[in-house]
Order: C-alpha cells, then structure tokens, then sequence
C-alpha cells in the first residue's frame, strides 16, 4: 500500500470567511494558518498548497489580551543607518491599514519558504464587514466560539 | 603480458563519478575534483536519508490521523489512546490511509475510541479541544 499524495490537480479549495470581531488575534491567526496550509485535512501533503482560501473581515476589531495593544510594536528597518522604524499595534489599528496586524501575525506562523508565501496569498483581509469575495460563496466560519478564550479579554 | 596504460581505466572511473553526479549545481557537474566531493556527501545524505524516510512518513500519518480525528470530535492523543482501549490494532499507516481514502470507516474507528475511552477524558473531548 503506498501513501497518499495529493496532486496539485486534486486539491479543491474552498473559500471561508472569518468575522474577526472581539477574537483574540493570535489564536484567529494560528486557525487562519492551519486552515491556509490544509493541515485541517486528512489529504494534507507538506509540498503541496493543499490549504483553503481564508477572508477575514472586521480586521480592525480584533482582541488583544493585557495591554498588548499599547505595548506590542512592529519594527522594521529601512537599511539605511540609524534607520529603525517602530509603530505599536494601537497605531496601526487606527491607522489606514488596519488590516495589516492579522496579515502579519498570519505571515509570522506560516513557514519562510515559497510555499509559504504562496499559502499566504490565499489570505484576504479586510477592516470593515465586508469583502468582494461573494462570488466565491466563501462559508461562514466561526473561530470566536470554537473555544471560549478565543473571545477572552483583559 | 601486454602492457596497461592507466588512462582507460581512469576515464572510466572518471565517467562513473561524473553520471553519479548529473543534475548538480555548477561545477560539482563537470569537474571530477569537486563531483568525487559532490557524490561522496550525496551517499552519506542517502544512507541517513534512507533511515529518516521512516520517520518522515510517520510523522505524516500522524498528521493526517490527527486532521481526521479532529473533524471527528477527538485529538490524535484520545484517539489513539481510545483504539488501544478498544483493542484496535490498526496501525498509523493503514489509519492516515482510512482517514484519507475512507473517511466513513475513520468516524467508525473515532466512535468505537470514544465509547472505549474511561469516563474523565470524554469529558474533556467534549469541552471543545477536540474542535481544534
């Protein structure tokens, strides 16, 4: 008997939509990443995108625990001298691209490979509730009541 | 006795290194210096590798058991603990490749583990960890 392996012509994915609304952002992002890999699915082959397309809308109302959304901060560096940049989660979640603290978070729990970065274009994220992925008739997926830290605050 | 010149059997021996060595990067394809080092590393990866293959594999079906255990309602640790108390001996590969090809069988197999498993941990399958 040998192994399964799935082709890239077998896999079929669907599309989800997630309401990120009050989910605590770093268990919506490790759901969102297994769901991206496929590692969901009992066909889950490691050198195959064999993952589902995910939307999260709501993004900017996403839950950060403790006082994570003051003190957390995203540096980046603009390779020139003295040239390191910060911005904390609250900046950002106000600012014009909230979008930006799931996508990052997703990006960071997904494996540095051209897989990887694959994987991560099936993700869309949108600040407000809605998305122009109706086409697709994405399913509802509800990650705030799998488990009731998912919506745990302080 | 006729004489031998060492040429041919070099070039021969050349040659056997070189086609061991085809499909390499650069230099470790055409040049026997560095194709001998090239092959030489490839038989040790292959050895070590012949050996990982089987853990590889495993940690696969394990993977996949744990993906179908948990569309089922259990964690692969349940599972596997409630097939033991079942007295299912099925093992990781023909399990990943029931949960794949027979997924209807799999549930089977994931309710025979919960009415197996002692009455504490099927509390804790139920408490929502078996979700994801």
């Amino acid at each position: 008997m040998k192994t399964y392996n799935a082709k890239p012509a077998d896999v079929e994915k669907t599309w989800h939509v997630v309401d990120a609304q009050d989910v605590v952002l770093g268990r919506l992002a490790a759901n969102v990443a297994m769901i991206l890999r496929g590692k969901n699915k009992p066909t889950f082959t490691p050198h195959v995108d064999c993952g589902d397309n995910v939307i999260v809308v709501n993004a900017d109302k996403v839950r950060m625990t403790g006082k994570k959304r003051t003190q957390k901060t995203y540096y980046w560096h603009t390779n020139h001298p003295g040239g390191i940049k910060s911005r904390t989660a609250d900046q950002i979640l106000s600012g014009q691209y909230p979008e930006r603290v799931i996508y990052k978070a997703v990006e960071r729990m997904l494996p540095k490979s051209k897989l990887g970065t694959q994987q991560l274009k099936n993700l869309r994220v949108y600040a407000g509730p809605e998305h122009p992925h109706e086409a697709q008739q994405p399913q509802q997926l509800d990650i705030g009541s799998m488990n009731p830290k998912n919506r745990r605050s302080a | 006795m006729s004489r031998v010149k060492r040429g041919v059997t070099s070039r021969a021996k050349h040659n056997k290194v070189l086609k061991a060595a085809k499909g390499a990067r650069g230099r470790q394809k055409n040049t026997i210096r560095v194709a001998r080092q090239r092959v030489e590393k490839n038989l040790q990866y292959a050895y070590r590798d012949r050996k990982q293959r089987k853990r590889e594999f495993r940690s696969l079906w394990i993977q996949r058991i744990n993906a179908g255990a948990r569309n089922n309602g259990l964690t692969y640790s349940q599972l596997m603990a409630g097939l033991r108390e079942a007295g299912v001996e099925l093992d990781r590969k023909v399990l990943a490749d029931l949960a794949v090809r027979e997924p209807d069988s799999f549930a089977n197999l994931v309710e025979q583990a919960r009415k197996a498993l002692p009455a504490g941990a099927k509390e804790d399958a139920s408490a929502g960890r078996g979700a994801m």
